[in-house]
């Protein structure tokens, strides 16, 4: 990349968006950027604001919409190919670390640390410092936040007199307590606990929830996925069978077909009114508070992830009580956890594609993550954006005009607040071919366990076995390299 | 004598002759078809109205007649027809499947023809020195890093050199029935074995996401099926009258076109149709090598399953206007696709 | 197809007319011989570098890893044993049985072959091998659907194709029979019962979700009635098989109904009048006319089904993910998922185990059925 172009871009760009009396100066004229993605939420506000931008620059930005589970092989074979028919894409920070080893991606530092709208100190330290970045250079430019929460029905605890669950034994209490019962006024009974267990979906995100709350208590940088001593994997302990425990105990609050129901199955139900404990991302949130769908408006709250009070001893595989020394971040004695599993979709760019495309590519993302467009985006259920700003976390009239209500808005926004800023957030495994180890390796052996194909025991073994399996093939000290360097350890 | 109740007996269950049936058999069958009448019915019907539904009459459903219990709207058909750009889709369906389906006929009866009316030998050496050469060109390519057009320039050297050397004096050789065997056998593999070297090669052409890949793919998946169907058409023709016509002087070409394939119409109508029906179905193939441009209907059907919940609506005004064309094409050939497909099941 | 000829030249637009019309044969092959070449046999040997092969991103693109057989190793005997093959449970007394007569019903053929007909090299290698994986396969199902054990993508693949086929075909040809009869409409119900044959194999996976919706699908008030809205089909294996066949069942079953009804429409009519005139009842009409009729068609419709039964992915994919567990996992979906998430190697092996499995099925199917039914028309 020509340093002089790349200025040139970022200059004109920087003038025009700052001031849109120039407006008519365009200077993306002619430049058409294809860019992919997932169909639905995130397509949306993409789509309808390329003509603003289009308005705006010149570039034409051409969306590419594509399945979710189809979204990372997609970007993946056409730049791994050389095909390169995609200039950019708004993705999961997740895959980024495959996107990097094949030298695909554009480092974006330069035109980041250039660019005075965008605002990067108003993103939350987490997009900024992790998902955004890989080994220090900044990859992707977020455009959604992304923490996994519970949600719970207001109304119906409050009738039960029952308390929002703190922990994961809470948790199956109230699920047990509020399951069959008629929350949504149709006469049928609903449910305790709604949460998408669906296999080749999201479920192996919810395993890591309540493994998490259990194997990091002392930060970030602790990890969960693996010890940091020697990359063994944190499944063979008392942490992981508890957390397989509380799985087949949830699913019998829970919707008879929930092993087939994945997170856009779930939303729908939450919103209609038949769940009382749902674990989920921001998403429900937004969609709570759409009138089109929603029957919970006013009747819903979210809150941090539940958490444990015990945590797993790392060398004797057992768990212990939590105290001052061994969970230092713990609030009232619960060990909290969040995990901020994928991490916020965001854009990043096709290093191979043509300078002036890169640059209109970069103008759109900075454009659509700036707070003008960004914090309206993040207040529509139907983008699929959640709050990642700070400036997005305080109740204002964009949330207004949403429908969100201002005692909605403190809940759901605190949630969100507590999680973003939990010293002890859980991330995502960022190693080199983490789709195998999670996708396939831990969420097909969670499917055979929940399905009654497996017992625990063979499950453990299942997980623990998959991922030695991997390391070894892929290269064990590389990968535990590769893991400190993602989650800061020493 | 008996014979009243064992007449009546007889009218009830046996019928009088062929082209009748006895009451209680009568009321027995139209009974069973109407039931699967119902199973055929009623899953058309639910995607029917659910096109004119909206996500509170599906979540809070189930809601079974429109104006009755529930009030139908047109959001869904608005939301893909006029604010989306399904017609693109829709037409790179058309055009996908129309072309393929066309060219698959055309080179599948041609090849059928010849296999039936004309002898061929083809000696096995050269078969297995090609497939050698191939797999030959494929290493080197693959290990080694040669470029690819030298490895076929010199891949096809050596063949003709083979071929002029070493093959003629080998004996053993392969007829018709084999090479009608191999087309046909071509349709027993999986399309997810062959997916990626598809798609590595259309990248390498720079043709991906164009109709012409889908087009190519499509008339070569469905070729064996084409060949299998229409051989036995013309089988079926009697030789005297294509004879007659080379006595006349015609050419092979000629008494293909002018001759052959007209008798054989029923035949190729039910082809085409149970073709087109495969190719403007297909989805596997459609996602692998469509991105934007030339994606076809059965990719954005699936596409409806979002993050926000299978957007049943619009998925079901989609599945709508996909059957809309074929059930009205298929009602002009049914009396082909009767006679059609069971000429060619016979013999197949 | 062989160039032993030498070209003639072409001198005046005569000899070149000849020239076409002397090579016509050729010619008129070529095309479908190049297309099949290109698509078929090129990416084929391809795949088999692949199945032998490791991919790895790497800077600017990305390594094949030449490793042998180890992508097959690690689904035949490795750690994706259970995946391909699934978990063998305890065999039992009845599993001894039921192999055993299987056994023995082959071994009968076998020798049936060898003793009275002219067994020939050719014949003789193809039923050995035709046998070897039948009984292979046999044992590979007893022994995974015995108590413990946990069928794999192998064995679900051959449960869509075995039990969905015959089924398709049992009530093709009921309805095939049904509306064979002199009723009124019979162009209508021609018309209506095949459509479902052309709804998109997506949109069915779909529609079947929705009809099958325990909470708000139209069936709902129905479970509900009957006291079982606390289960439902998606949780246990077997139920959610039987979705995946309904699905199934409901698509192709068309296509066996609209040939055989064609092929019975062509049946030899006088042949029935005579036999009912002499008392024959519906049966022995059927047994004596209509099947041997009917039976090549039907052999070979079978065998059409047979082939795209193989490759069935669209249904299970939407309507279960594969799941519970890997209850509705099919050979191609689960290919298809190993190619999701980068593992190219062992996403074209397990293709080429569903290649040579489909393969010997098919053309054992072709050998030993279809072409023992047309001897016997003629």
């Amino acid at each position: 990349m020509r340093i002089g172009t790349f200025l040139a871009g970022v200059s004109a760009f920087a003038a025009l968006v700052g001031a849109p009396a120039f407006a008519q100066d365009k200077p993306f004229a002619g430049v058409t950027v294809n860019v992919i993605t997932q169909t639905g939420a995130i397509q949306e506000p993409l789509q309808r604001r390329a003509p603003e931008f289009e308005a705006l620059t010149g570039a034409k930005i051409n969306v590419i919409a594509v399945p979710f589970s189809d979204l990372y092989q997609k970007i993946l074979t056409d730049w791994a190919s050389g095909t390169n028919s995609v200039d950019a894409g708004v993705f999961a920070p997740q895959w980024m670390v495959d996107y990097i080893a094949g030298g695909y991606l554009e480092d974006l530092t330069p035109r980041v640390e250039a660019d005075k709208d965008i605002q990067q100190e108003d993103v939350g330290a987490f997009f900024r410092d992790f998902s955004e970045k890989y080994s220090g250079k900044t990859y992707m430019i977020t455009l959604d936040g992304d923490f996994h929460m519970m949600y719970y029905r207001k109304d119906v605890l409050e009738a039960a007199g029952l308390a929002v669950p703190k922990t994961w034994d809470e948790y199956l209490e109230v699920a047990k307590a509020t399951h069959g019962k008629d929350m949504s006024g149709d006469g049928t009974p609903d449910f305790g606990s709604c949460i998408a267990k669906k296999r080749n979906a999201q479920s192996y995100w919810f395993v890591t929830d309540v493994v998490g709350s259990m194997t990091q208590s002392k930060g970030t940088s602790q990890g969960t996925f693996f010890n940091t001593k020697d990359m063994t994997p944190l499944v063979n302990n008392d942490a992981f069978r508890k957390a397989l425990d509380f799985l087949s105990e949830s699913t019998k609050y829970g919707p008879p077909d929930e092993l087939n129901l994945d997170v856009s199955d779930t939303r729908p139900l939450f919103a209609s009114g038949r769940c009382a404990l749902n674990l989920d991302w921001g998403d429900v949130g937004t969609i709570s508070i759409d009138p089109a769908q929603s029957k919970v408006m006013g009747k819903w709250g979210a809150a941090i992830m539940p958490g444990s009070k015990e945590v797993l001893n790392w060398d004797t595989g057992k768990l212990e009580a939590c105290t001052a020394e061994n969970c230092p971040h713990a609030i009232d004695g619960v060990n909290h956890a969040p995990f901020a599993a994928f991490g916020g979709w965001g854009g990043g760019i096709n290093a191979a594609a043509d300078p002036k495309v890169k640059d209109a590519a970069y103008a759109y993302f900075s454009f659509m993550t700036q707070p003008a467009q960004s914090n309206a985006d993040v207040t529509v259920g139907g983008t699929g954006f959640n709050p990642y700003r700070t400036s997005q976390l305080s109740y204002s009239d964009l949330w207004k005009k949403a429908g969100m209500s201002e005692e909605e808005a403190k809940v759901y926004l605190g949630a969100i607040n507590d999680s973003m800023s939990s010293p002890n957030m859980i991330l995502d495994l960022r190693i080199p071919q983490n789709q195998k180890y999670q996708q396939v390796v831990l969420d097909e052996a969670v499917s055979r366990f929940l399905a009654g194909e497996i017992d625990k025991e063979a499950t453990v073994a299942a997980v623990e076995e998959g991922w030695n399996e991997l390391n070894e093939e892929i290269g064990k000290d590389e990968q535990l390299k590769l893991y400190k360097a993602t989650i800061g350890a020493k | 004598m008996s014979a009243e109740p064992r007449s009546l007996a007889r009218r009830l269950f046996e019928p009088a002759s062929i082209d009748s049936q006895a009451p209680v058999a009568r009321i027995v069958t139209y009974a069973l078809l109407f039931l699967w009448t119902l199973v055929v019915v009623v899953p058309l019907y639910w995607v029917l109205i659910t096109s004119f539904k909206g996500p509170g009459e599906v979540d809070n459903g189930p809601f079974y007649l429109p104006f009755v219990d529930f009030a139908p709207s047109l959001q869904a058909w608005d939301f893909m027809l006029v604010q989306n750009y399904t017609l693109r889709p829709y037409m790179n369906s058309v055009v996908v499947a129309v072309a393929s389906t066309l060219l698959a006929v055309l080179i599948g009866s041609l090849a059928a023809y010849a296999l039936v009316r004309i002898r061929f030998q083809v000696k096995l050496a050269a078969v297995a020195i090609f497939l050698i050469l191939l797999t030959a060109i494929i290493v080197a390519v693959a290990t080694f890093g040669v470029r690819w057009e030298i490895a076929i320039v010199v891949a096809t050297a050596l063949f003709i050199i083979a071929l002029f050397t070493l093959v003629g004096r080998t004996k053993h050789a392969v007829g018709n029935n084999d090479i009608e065997f191999w087309i046909i056998s071509n349709r027993i593999m999986p399309p997810i074995v062959a997916v990626l070297p598809i798609y590595v090669m259309f990248q390498q052409m720079r043709l991906l996401d164009t109709q012409v890949a889908l087009i190519a793919t499509y008339t070569a998946i469905n070729l064996p099926i084409v060949v299998w169907l229409t051989r036995d058409f013309f089988a079926g023709i009697p030789l005297d009258l294509e004879e007659s016509a080379q006595i006349d002087g015609a050419s092979k070409f000629r008494v293909f076109f002018t001759i052959a394939l007209p008798l054989v119409r029923s035949g190729l109508a039910a082809t085409f149709l149970l073709v087109l029906i495969l190719a403007w179905n297909e989805y596997l193939l459609a996602l692998f090598l469509s991105n934007a441009d030339a994606q076809t209907m059965p990719v954005l059907v699936s596409a409806q399953n979002t993050t926000r919940g299978p957007q049943w609506w619009n998925m079901s005004v989609l599945i709508t206007v996909m059957i809309a064309p074929v059930i009205v094409i298929s009602s002009i050939l049914q009396k082909h696709i009767a006679r059609g497909l069971l000429v060619g099941a016979v013999k197949g | 197809m062989t160039a032993t000829d030498i070209m003639p030249e072409a001198a005046d637009r005569r000899s070149w007319a000849e020239w076409l019309d002397g090579h016509s044969g050729r010619i008129m092959v070529l095309p479908a011989v190049v297309v099949l070449l290109c698509f078929a046999i090129f990416p084929l040997i391809i795949s088999a570098y692949l199945a032998l092969s490791r991919f790895a991103l790497a800077p600017g693109g990305f390594t094949l890893k030449f490793i042998g057989l180890v992508n097959f190793r690690k689904l035949l005997v490795g750690s994706q044993q259970y995946h391909l093959l699934g978990k063998f449970g305890t065999f039992g007394f009845v599993q001894s049985v039921l192999l055993a007569l299987i056994a023995a019903g082959l071994f009968f053929l076998l020798a049936r072959y060898l003793l009275r007909g002219r067994p020939t090299v050719v014949g003789t290698v193809g039923r050995l091998l035709a046998t070897a994986m039948a009984m292979g396969l046999a044992a590979l199902a007893l022994a995974t659907m015995a108590p413990g054990g946990v069928p794999g993508t192998v064995v679900n693949t051959l449960l869509y194709v075995f039990v969905g086929v015959s089924v398709q075909f049992a009530l093709g040809l009921g309805l095939a029979l049904l509306c064979g009869q002199p009723i009124r409409g019979r162009n209508f119900f021609r018309v209506l019962f095949f459509i479902p044959l052309m709804v998109t194999p997506v949109g069915i996976a779909y529609t079947f979700r929705m009809l099958a919706d325990m909470q708000k699908g139209p069936f709902a008030p129905l479970v509900r009635a009957f006291g079982i809205s606390e289960w439902s089909w998606a949780t246990e294996a077997w139920s959610a098989r039987l979705m995946v066949l309904v699905g199934d069942t409901w698509q192709w079953t068309p296509f066996m109904f609209i040939v055989l009804l064609a092929a019975i429409e062509n049946q030899p009519r006088d042949q029935v009048e005579a036999a009912r005139l002499d008392g024959a009842n519906g049966f022995q009409i059927f047994r004596d006319i209509t099947w041997p009729a009917i039976a090549p068609i039907a052999a070979t419709v079978v065998l059409i089904r047979l082939i795209e039964a193989f490759k069935i992915i669209d249904l299970p994919n939407v309507l279960t993910g594969g799941g519970p567990g890997l209850a509705t996992e099919s050979m191609t979906l689960h290919s298809f998922i190993s190619w999701r998430t980068q593992d190219l190697g062992g996403s074209a092996a397990v293709g080429y185990m569903l290649l040579f499995i489909s393969t010997i099925v098919c053309v054992s199917f072709f050998n030993f059925v279809v072409r023992p039914a047309r001897r016997f028309e003629a």
